[in-house]
C-alpha cells in the first residue's frame, strides 16, 4: 500500500514537471523537461501528462501553442523501450498505441495552430509527435536529427507515424526514412518539407515566436501540410504510379534484410493500405493491427535486448571494482602499419585520437598511410566528411621507423606479425622506450597473451586488444585481460576501445579468446561435411540464406586465409585435444596453394576483379571427394556447425568462465561474426531450442560422427535441470 | 661565457627533403611541408604540445590560402588550438628571423618554448593576372546591367592575359629594378671572381653533399614526404646533390643572366626549391625543467643593410655585428655555414672579409675580419647541391652547424646568409650537446 503510494506520488511530480504550460499572453509555450533524466522520452507517465496538457490547451484561450524542449540536445528521443521491452501480448501493445492516437489525434485536432521548435534528436515517438503539429522548425545544429529508427528494433512507427510521414514529406521520402530506420539533419529536412524552417539553434525559441505570433495576428492559421509533388514524374509517383514505388521499396528491403526481418516489410504494406487512401481513423486502426503483430516477434523482442546490451557497453568500464577509472589516452601508437596497424590508426584517428605508425620500412608506413585515406577518401566522395574534415583526420597519423615519440605515448598497440617470438622480443623493445604509466595492448588473434608477458617487467600494464578484420568495420574488440593484467589497464583499453566506436567485451586468456574458439568448431565441422562429399554451395547457401549468417563456413574460411584456418586449427587440436581433431582435408589444405582471397585461390573462384565468385568445382577432386556422395539437409547442416558452437560455448562460458555472462558471449558473437541479430545470440537461439534438445541432437551426432560432438558437462548439466544459458 | 637560465637553446630540428621547384615535391602545399617537418619535430622531441608558448615560421610566398601559414601549420601538426602563431618575412632570412624572434621573446622572459621555422614551396608561387585584367575584372563584376559588362569586356586585350610570374617579380629587387642574378653578376665584375673560380666552387658543393648523403649525415635532419592521396611515392633525400657533376658539363652551362659578359650560370646558383624545416628552442630553465640536453646554445645574432644591387654580401655585413656580440673572432668559428645563393657570392664574401680595405672603408672596421677556411665552410655541401627554398633556408643552415658542431665536438659555429633587398644576416651558435 505505501509502496503504491509512493509510486503515485512519484508519478504525479514527474507528471506535473515533465511538461509545463508557460504563459506568454496569447501564446503557450509547452516545455519539455523530464526530471532526474538526460532525455526526454515519452514513457506513459509523460503520455499522461501529454493528455492534460493537451485538454487544457482546449479549455484555455491561446491562440497558438509552441512545444520545445528544455534539455540541452534533445528534443524527444523517442518511447520508452524500457516500457515496450515490458509489454508481451498483442492486448497489452493496443492499449498503449490506441491512447497514444487519441492524445495524438487530439493534439492534431486543437482549434490552435501548434508549433514543433525542434532542437536535438527528435527520434521515434518524438518525430511522431512534430508530425502531429501544424508548423515544424529545427535548428540547424548538429545535434539535430530528425527520424523514425524503430525497424532497428524489429518494429515500426506506431504512433502515426506510417500515416502522417507520407502526408507530410510524401511517399518516396516516407519509405526512405521509415524503411531504412533513417534520420535526417535538417538541411535534408528542411528539403524533403518534414520542417518549415532551418534556423540557428540560437534563436529557436525567437523565431518560434514570431512564428506564433504571426498566427495570433492572423497572418497564418491552422493548417495540415500535405505533400505536394513537383514535376510530373514526382506527381506520377506520388499519385497513380504509387505501385512503382511500393514495388521497388519492397525489392529493395528483401534484398537488405535477406527476408529476416518483418517490420519493415509490414510498414510498407500499411502504408501501401492507407496512403490516399483511408481517413486517419481508419488508416491508424491498420497501424496499430499491423504493429502488434510484429511487437510480440521474437525478432522485436531480441533487436531491443540487443539495443540495452548496446546501452549497458555505455556504461560499463570493463572491470567489476566501480571505483576503477580509466587512464587518460590521448596519444597511441601502433607497431606495425599492415592491415591491421593501418586499421587500428584509421579508427583511432577518425574519432580524433593523434596515432604514431611503427613500421620496418617507409615502404610499409606507406601502406597504413594509403589504407586510411583511401577509406576517407570514399567518405568524402559520399559527403559524409569535408575535405576539411579528411585533411584533419589524415594529419592525425604520422609515422616512423623508431621510436620517436614513444615515450608520451599513454597506449601503444602492437599489431606485428603472428610469430611468439618476434613479438616477444619487440614487446620488450616497446616497453623499453615507453614511459611506466603506458599501457601496451597486442592484437594477437590466436596467441596466449599469458605467455607473451611473461618476460614483461610491467605485465600488469600489458593484455590484449583483439579487433577483427577489417578493423573499420568490424564492431567487436575482445579485450584480453592476462593473470596479471591490472584493472587500471583494462578499464583504459576498454574506454579507448569505445572511444573507437568500438564494442569491447572482456575476456580470459584462453585459444583463440571467445570468438575464434567458436567459429572455428563451426569452420572445422563444414570441413567434415565436405569430406563426407556434401555440396560446399548447399553448406554456404543454408547458413546464409536459411540462418542469416552474414557468410558461409567456406566463404569466411576463404576470407580468414586458409593458411590461417590451417595453422589455428592445428594450435586448437594441440591445446583442447580430441574435439578438435584436425580433419584430414585440413592437411591436404595445408600442402596445396589454395589461400583463400589472398591468393584468389581457395573454396571460392575469384573473378578478374577478385571478388568471390562461387565455388570452386576443382576442390573436390583435388581433395578426393566425389561431390554429392553425402546429402545433407537443412537442419542437419545448420545444426552439426552450430551444436558444436554451443557446446564450445558452454565450456567457454561456464566452465572456464572466458566470459562473464551469456549476454556478452551473444553481444561477441554478433558484433564479431555478424551472428544474425535477429536471433539474439548463439546462446539465445540455444536457450530458445531448449538445451535438452541441444544435448540430445549432440548425442545423436555423437554416435554418428565422434567424439567431437559430445556434450560438455555443462551442457549437459544445463539439460538435467532444464536450465538455460540466460 | 658562463651558462644562465636566460640562455636561448636549440632542443632540435627537423626537415624535409629539399626538391628542386617542379620536381617530386612540387604537388605539396608550402603548409603540408612545414606541417611534415613539425609533426616530426615533436614526435623526436616527445614534446608536450600544450607547453608551446608561440609558433612562428617564416615564408614569403604567402600562398593565398593559407596567408598567415604558421597558424595553418601549427593546427595541422596538432597543436592545441590556444596556442599563437605568426608568420614572419625577411625575404631570404624570413626561416633566420623565425628563430631570432623567437630568441628574442625567451630572452625578453615572455616565452619558453618557441617552435621556430620556415617553409616554402617556390613550385607553388602563383601566376598572376596583369592590373589591366584586374581592372577589366572588376568593372565587369561591379557592372549591372548586360551592357556595361559588355563594355567592360570589350577592353579586354590579348596582352592582358599575359601572366606575371610572381617567383620572377619575387626575385626582382623592386628598389633598383634588377634581379638576384644580376646583383650576383655585379659582385663577380666587381670583386674579379672567374667562372672557373665560381664553377669550382659549384663542383665543391655538390661534392660535399653527395658525400654527406652517402655518409648518412643529412639523413640525420631529414624526415621521409609521403605524396598523398596514394602514399605510395616516398621523398626521402634532398633532390638536388648531382653524383658525378664535373667542371665540364659545368662549363658548358651559358650564362643566364648577362648573355654577353656574364659568368652566373644555373650551375653555379642556387635552384628554386621546395621544403620545410622546423626547429624547437626553450630558454635553458624551462629545458632543464622538462628535463631536455640542448643541442646547442645561442650565443647572438645580427642583420645589417647594405646596397640591394650588392645584396650577396650581406653575410659580410653581418657577421662582423654578430661576432663582437658574441664577443668571439672569426678564428674562433670551428665551422662556417654561409649560403650559397651564388657561388660567386660567397667568394665575394671571402674575399671582402678578408680585405682591410673592404673592412675598413665598408664596415668601419680597424682591420679585416679575418680569412674563412674552406675546410670548415659547407662542409656538408650547400644550397648549390641542396637547394635554397627562400623562407626555409634559415633553418636549414641553424641545424646543419648544430649537427656539424655536434658530431665533431666543436664549440662555435656560425651561420649567415644574404637578404634579397640588401641585407645580411648572421648568427652564433655554440655546441652544447
Amino acid at each position: 500500500m505505501n509502496i503504491e503510494t509512493n509510486r503515485d506520488n512519484k508519478m504525479t511530480l514527474v507528471n506535473k514537471e515533465s511538461i509545463k504550460i508557460v504563459n506568454k499572453g496569447d501564446i503557450a509555450l509547452v516545455e519539455f523537461d523530464l526530471p532526474g533524466e538526460k532525455v526526454n522520452k515519452l514513457s506513459s507517465p509523460v503520455m499522461k501528462r501529454l493528455k492534460e496538457v493537451v485538454e487544457e490547451l482546449k479549455a484555455s484561450s491561446y491562440k497558438a501553442a509552441i512545444l520545445i524542449s528544455r534539455k540541452k540536445k534533445i528534443f524527444i528521443a523517442g518511447a520508452d523501450i524500457e516500457e515496450i521491452k515490458r509489454l508481451k501480448t498483442k492486448e497489452e501493445y493496443k492499449l498503449v498505441l490506441d491512447e497514444a492516437h487519441l492524445i495524438f489525434n487530439a493534439l492534431e485536432d486543437l482549434k490552435i495552430p501548434t508549433i514543433a521548435a525542434i532542437h536535438g534528436a527528435c527520434m521515434g515517438g518524438g518525430c511522431e509527435l512534430i508530425l502531429a503539429c501544424d508548423y515544424r522548425i529545427a535548428t540547424t545544429d548538429k545535434s539535430t536529427k530528425i527520424g523514425l529508427p524503430e525497424v532497428k528494433l524489429g518494429i515500426f512507427p506506431g504512433f502515426g507515424g506510417c500515416i502522417r510521414l507520407p502526408r507530410v514529406v510524401g511517399l518516396q521520402s516516407a519509405l526512405d526514412i521509415i524503411l531504412a530506420g533513417k534520420s535526417v539533419i535538417s538541411k535534408k529536412a528542411l528539403k524533403i518539407g518534414l520542417i518549415d524552417k532551418a534556423v540557428p539553434a540560437e534563436l529557436l525559441e525567437e523565431q518560434a515566436m514570431i512564428l506564433a505570433n504571426e498566427i495570433v495576428s492572423g497572418k497564418k492559421s491552422k493548417r495540415q501540410k500535405t505533400f505536394k509533388a513537383k514535376g510530373v514524374a514526382n506527381k506520377l509517383l506520388d499519385g497513380p504510379l504509387k505501385s512503382v514505388v511500393y514495388k521497388q521499396a519492397r525489392k529493395m528491403t528483401l534484398k537488405q534484410s535477406k527476408g529476416f526481418y518483418p517490420a519493415p516489410i509490414a510498414a510498407l504494406d500499411v502504408i501501401k493500405k492507407t496512403y490516399k487512401k483511408m481517413k486517419r481513423e481508419k488508416a491508424l486502426a491498420v497501424e496499430v493491427a499491423a504493429f502488434c503483430e510484429v511487437a510480440i516477434t521474437d525478432i522485436s523482442k531480441h533487436l531491443i535486448n540487443l539495443f540495452f546490451m548496446m546501452e549497458g557497453i555505455k556504461k560499463k568500464t570493463g572491470v567489476a571494482d566501480t571505483s576503477v577509472k580509466p587512464l587518460p589516452v590521448k596519444d597511441i601508437a601502433v607497431m606495425g602499419a599492415g592491415t591491421m596497424g593501418g586499421g587500428i590508426a584509421y579508427v583511432a584517428a577518425d574519432k580524433g585520437i593523434a596515432t604514431r605508425m611503427k613500421d620496418i620500412s617507409n615502404e610499409a608506413l606507406a601502406i597504413g598511410f594509403g589504407a586510411a585515406r583511401k577509406i576517407w577518401n570514399k567518405k568524402l566522395k559520399r559527403r559524409r566528411i569535408t575535405k576539411y574534415d579528411l585533411d584533419q583526420k589524415m594529419n592525425l597519423i604520422s609515422g616512423g621507423l623508431d621510436f620517436a615519440s614513444f615515450q608520451s605515448k599513454d597506449v601503444v598497440i602492437e599489431a606485428i606479425v603472428e610469430d611468439m617470438k618476434i613479438k616477444k622480443m619487440v614487446l620488450a623493445q616497446t616497453e623499453a622506450e615507453t614511459s611506466e604509466n603506458c599501457i601496451i595492448a597486442t592484437n594477437t588473434s590466436s596467441l596466449s597473451v599469458n605467455e607473451m608477458g611473461v618476460d614483461l617487467k610491467r605485465p600488469e600494464n600489458f593484455l590484449g586488444m583483439h579487433f577483427f578484420n577489417p578493423v573499420d568495420k568490424m564492431p567487436l574488440v575482445e579485450v584480453i585481460r592476462g593473470e596479471k593484467t591490472s584493472d587500471e589497464a583494462v578499464a583504459t583499453i576498454f574506454d579507448l576501445s569505445k572511444r573507437m566506436g568500438k564494442t569491447p567485451v572482456v575476456v580470459k586468456d584462453s585459444v583463440g579468446f571467445l570468438v575464434n574458439r567458436l567459429l572455428l568448431p563451426w569452420m572445422s565441422e563444414a570441413v567434415y561435411m565436405l569430406e563426407e562429399g556434401c555440396d560446399m554451395a548447399k553448406i554456404d547457401r543454408y547458413y546464409t540464406h536459411k540462418f542469416g549468417m552474414p557468410m558461409g563456413p567456406f566463404r569466411l574460411m576463404d576470407e580468414v586465409g586458409l593458411d590461417v584456418c590451417v595453422k589455428i586449427i592445428k594450435i586448437f587440436n594441440k591445446a583442447l585435444g580430441d574435439r578438435f581433431e584436425v580433419p584430414a582435408i585440413v592437411q591436404k589444405l595445408s600442402e596445396s596453394d589454395r589461400l583463400g582471397n589472398k591468393n584468389k585461390k581457395g573454396f571460392y573462384k575469384y573473378n578478374e576483379k577478385g571478388r568471390a565468385e562461387g565455388i570452386d568445382e576443382s576442390v573436390y577432386t583435388e581433395f578426393g571427394v566425389t561431390k554429392g556422395s553425402a546429402n545433407i539437409d537443412e537442419k542437419q547442416a545448420i545444426e552439426r556447425g552450430m551444436f558444436r558452437m554451443i557446446n564450445e560455448a558452454s565450456r567457454a562460458l561456464i566452465e572456464e568462465k572466458v566470459v562473464e555472462t551469456a549476454g556478452e558471449c551473444d553481444l561477441a558473437m554478433i558484433m564479431g561474426t555478424g551472428f544474425p541479430p535477429f536471433r539474439g545470440g548463439l546462446l539465445k537461439y540455444a536457450d530458445e531450442l531448449g538445451s535438452d534438445y541441444v544435448v540430445g541432437q549432440l548425442e545423436v551426432y555423437a554416435s554418428k560422427y565422434g567424439k567431437r560432438f559430445e556434450p560438455s558437462q555443462a551442457m549437459n548439466n544445463l539439460a538435467k535441470s532444464k536450465r538455460s544459458f540466460y | 661565457m658562463a651558462n644562465s637560465p636566460n640562455d636561448v637553446v636549440i632542443i632540435n630540428a627537423i626537415r624535409t627533403p629539399f626538391a628542386k621547384a617542379g620536381g617530386p615535391l612540387a604537388g605539396v602545399h608550402a603548409s603540408e611541408l612545414g606541417r611534415v617537418a613539425l609533426k616530426e619535430l615533436i614526435a623526436q622531441t616527445n614534446l608536450d604540445i600544450n607547453e608551446v608558448d608561440e609558433v612562428i615560421i617564416g615564408n614569403t610566398g604567402s600562398p593565398s590560402d593559407a596567408v598567415n601559414i604558421s597558424r595553418v601549420i601549427a593546427l595541422r601538426a596538432g597543436l592545441p588550438l590556444g596556442v599563437s602563431a605568426h608568420t614572419v618575412h625577411r625575404n631570404c632570412a624570413s626561416a633566420l628571423q623565425s628563430i631570432t624572434s623567437g630568441f628574442d621573446k625567451i630572452k625578453a622572459g615572455v616565452a619558453d618554448v618557441v617552435i621556430a621555422g620556415g617553409t616554402e614551396s617556390m613550385s607553388q608561387l602563383p601566376l598572376i593576372h596583369t592590373k589591366e585584367f584586374q581592372n577589366i575584372f572588376g568593372e565587369f563584376a561591379f557592372s549591372k546591367t548586360i551592357g556595361k559588362k559588355l563594355g567592360a569586356l570589350k577592353k579586354l586585350k590579348m596582352k592582358h592575359l599575359k601572366p606575371r610570374i610572381s617567383v620572377v617579380e619575387g626575385l626582382t629587387d623592386p628598389f633598383c629594378g634588377i634581379n638576384m642574378g644580376q646583383t650576383a653578376e655585379v659582385l663577380a665584375k666587381e670583386f674579379g671572381i672567374s667562372r672557373v673560380e665560381q664553377d669550382e666552387f659549384a663542383l665543391m658543393s655538390h661534392e660535399r653533399a653527395v658525400a654527406a648523403q652517402e655518409s648518412g649525415r643529412l639523413a640525420e635532419e631529414i624526415t621521409p614526404v609521403f605524396l598523398a592521396p596514394k602514399y605510395k611515392k616516398i621523398i626521402g633525400e634532398d633532390v638536388g646533390p648531382r653524383k658525378g657533376q664535373n667542371m665540364k658539363s659545368l662549363a658548358k652551362l651559358r650564362p643566364y643572366f648577362d648573355r654577353k659578359y656574364g659568368t652566373i650560370t644555373v650551375g653555379n646558383a642556387c635552384p628554386l626549391t621546395d621544403g620545410g624545416a622546423m626547429m624547437l628552442l626553450m630558454s635553458r630553465k624551462k629545458a632543464e625543467e622538462l628535463g631536455y640536453k640542448p643541442m646547442a646554445s645561442i650565443s647572438s645574432y645580427a642583420y645589417a643593410g647594405l646596397d640591394p644591387r650588392k645584396m650577396g654580401l650581406g653575410p659580410a655585413f653581418a657577421t662582423p655585428k654578430a661576432l663582437k656580440l658574441a664577443g668571439l673572432d672569426l678564428k674562433d668559428m670551428a665551422a662556417i655555414e654561409l649560403n650559397e645563393a651564388f657561388a660567386a657570392q660567397v667568394i665575394a664574401c671571402e674575399k671582402a672579409l678578408a680585405s682591410d680595405s673592404f673592412c675598413q672603408k665598408e664596415l668601419g672596421l680597424s682591420k679585416a675580419v679575418g680569412e674563412i677556411d674552406r675546410g670548415k665552410l659547407n662542409i656538408n655541401g650547400g644550397a648549390i647541391a641542396l637547394g635554397h627554398p627562400v623562407g626555409t633556408t634559415g633553418t636549414r643552415l641553424v641545424m646543419t652547424l648544430m649537427r656539424e658542431l655536434k658530431n665533431k665536438n666543436q664549440e662555435h659555429g656560425l651561420a649567415t646568409l644574404c637578404i634579397g633587398g640588401g641585407q645580411g644576416g648572421a648568427l652564433v651558435l655554440k655546441n652544447e650537446a
